[in-house]
């Protein structure tokens, strides 16, 4: 008899011979009562239409779009945005340095925090760290600007040539491009240049054309000339008055076959044009006209 | 019993079509194991909600296994020593010629065959029922239950003798 016969027997899965023998045990009728009883078994009833409508309605509930009860979430999350922008920005823009620009033809007075006086002649920066200010006085300078500087501590102007650092008194820095001076006016100042340290007593000049070092004369002047709408040059390459006239006037400069190396020494006025271009042209012996709004300095072949 | 089903079973038709093709048995398979309508009632709920919520996954061939799985893990952790007491739709809606004495016999074998199926193991019972009531062939039952051929034959088999052994009070 084969392996489960009974469940073969059930599936008709027996031989004629294995049935033939099934039939002749004394076990045999119990089983087709068995089968025939439980065949007629029904299970309870089930109703599948009903089920299934339950399950749509289930799903339907499910499917129910969920909705937002805080209308205001998404205006919050906006609003926090802008409040860390907000404040970001205010943070960044605090540590931020002070910045003073003068444009052609401007000047412009500074007072420091320490009620330090800064004169910024045209085309000019300056700036400095104003939260700073109480543990060093330091400030950057691009062009030219006089000093007043109030008695503290040491005081230093940083600029690209070089650095000047002063205790307390007047002084004026300027650095163009090749050009960097200092005039001392009052008390003591001492330049940094190319890591050489240079003290100028009052009304002493320290002059660098070009990275070359100028001894320049004794100045009797109490402050720069331009602070009274002059400029003033002592044994200065022409190119570099040009360029404080164009600075001064805003106008264009241009040259044809001028010698721009020649020195010249002399002031012209940061106001009238007409007497700053004369000043200019009669000692250096070259003539000028305007063409639209730029200057030309010529040299006059038929003199 | 297999339909053909193509297409998509998120499609309105396609599910209705899987539902009243399997929700019975799984509700038969369910009542087998425990006994209890309404935990049947519920597995069938549940399965097909959840053959709904992943209709997209759930091809139509695999619609049949997969709530059948869903409804067998529902109870999985139910204890499955609970004491089981199947009820069976009434039949007796039939014309007879026996004779009294051979009907209360047969009431009486009938009682005896319910108490012995009811405490029949789980599986032995759930199989024997899923063939004698659904007609459910070994193969379909070992798909449902996970399980080989084989070993639904050899369910079957133990099912019939202790079934036999108990009605006859051996």
């Amino acid at each position: 008899m084969q392996e489960n016969h009974l469940a073969k027997w059930l599936n008709n899965d027996l031989t004629e011979a294995e049935l033939a023998a099934f039939k002749k045990s004394d076990e045999y009728a119990s089983y087709e009562r068995i089968a025939a009883a439980s065949g007629q078994l029904k299970a309870p009833d089930f109703n599948a239409d009903e089920a299934l409508m339950a399950i749509k309605n289930q799903r339907t509930l499910q499917d129910t779009k969920v909705v937002q009860l805080h209308p205001f979430k998404k205006f919050l999350r906006i609003a926090a945005v802008a409040a860390v922008i907000i404040f970001g920005s205010y943070f960044y823009l605090n540590t931020l340095n002070e910045n003073i620009v003068t444009q052609y033809a401007e000047t412009k007075e500074v007072i420091l925090p320490d009620k330090s006086k800064v004169q910024l002649n045209a085309d000019s920066e300056l700036s400095f760290s104003e939260r700073k200010w109480n543990k060093e006085r330091n400030v950057e300078l691009k062009g030219e600007a006089f000093f007043k500087v109030a008695k503290g501590k040491r005081f230093t102007v940083a600029t690209e040539a070089g650095t000047v650092a002063v205790l307390g008194t007047q002084f004026n820095v300027e650095n163009r491009e090749g050009f960097f001076e200092v005039t001392c006016f009052e008390g003591l100042v001492i330049v940094s240049f190319e890591g050489k340290e240079t003290k100028l007593p009052a009304g002493t000049s320290f002059m660098v054309i070009d990275g070359t070092i100028i001894e320049s004369p004794k100045s009797k002047l109490l402050q720069p000339s331009w602070l009274n709408n002059e400029s003033t040059f002592k044994s200065v390459p022409l190119k570099y008055v040009l360029d404080e006239f164009q600075r001064q006037h805003n106008i264009t400069v241009e040259t044809q076959g001028v010698d721009l190396e020649q020195l010249f020494t002399g002031t012209f006025s940061n106001t009238d044009r007409e007497i700053a271009l004369k000043s200019i042209s009669a000692p250096s012996q070259i003539k000028f006209k305007f063409e639209g709004s730029k200057v030309l300095f010529y040299v006059d072949k038929n003199p | 019993m297999e339909t053909k089903n193509t297409g998509n079973v998120c499609e309105e038709q396609v599910f209705d079509t899987i539902f009243k093709a399997n929700s019975k048995t799984v509700f038969n398979y369910i009542y087998y194991k425990f006994g209890n309508e309404e935990k049947a009632h519920d597995a069938v709920q549940e399965a097909f909600v959840k053959l709904w919520e992943n209709c997209a996954k759930v091809s139509p061939e695999k619609a049949k296994s997969f709530v059948y799985t869903v409804a067998n893990n529902l109870y999985l952790n139910v204890i499955k020593a609970e004491k089981v007491r199947l009820k069976y739709a009434d039949k007796t809606l039939k014309v007879t010629h026996e004779s009294p004495e051979f009907l209360l016999e047969e009431e009486e074998f009938k009682q005896k065959l319910n108490r012995a199926l009811d405490s029949l193991p789980e599986n032995q019972r759930t199989t024997f029922l899923l063939n004698r009531i659904d007609g459910k062939k070994y193969a379909e039952i070992a798909e449902m239950e996970g399980v080989s051929v084989k070993a639904i034959e050899k369910r079957m088999h133990l099912a019939l003798k202790s079934l036999r052994e108990k009605i006859e009070g051996i």
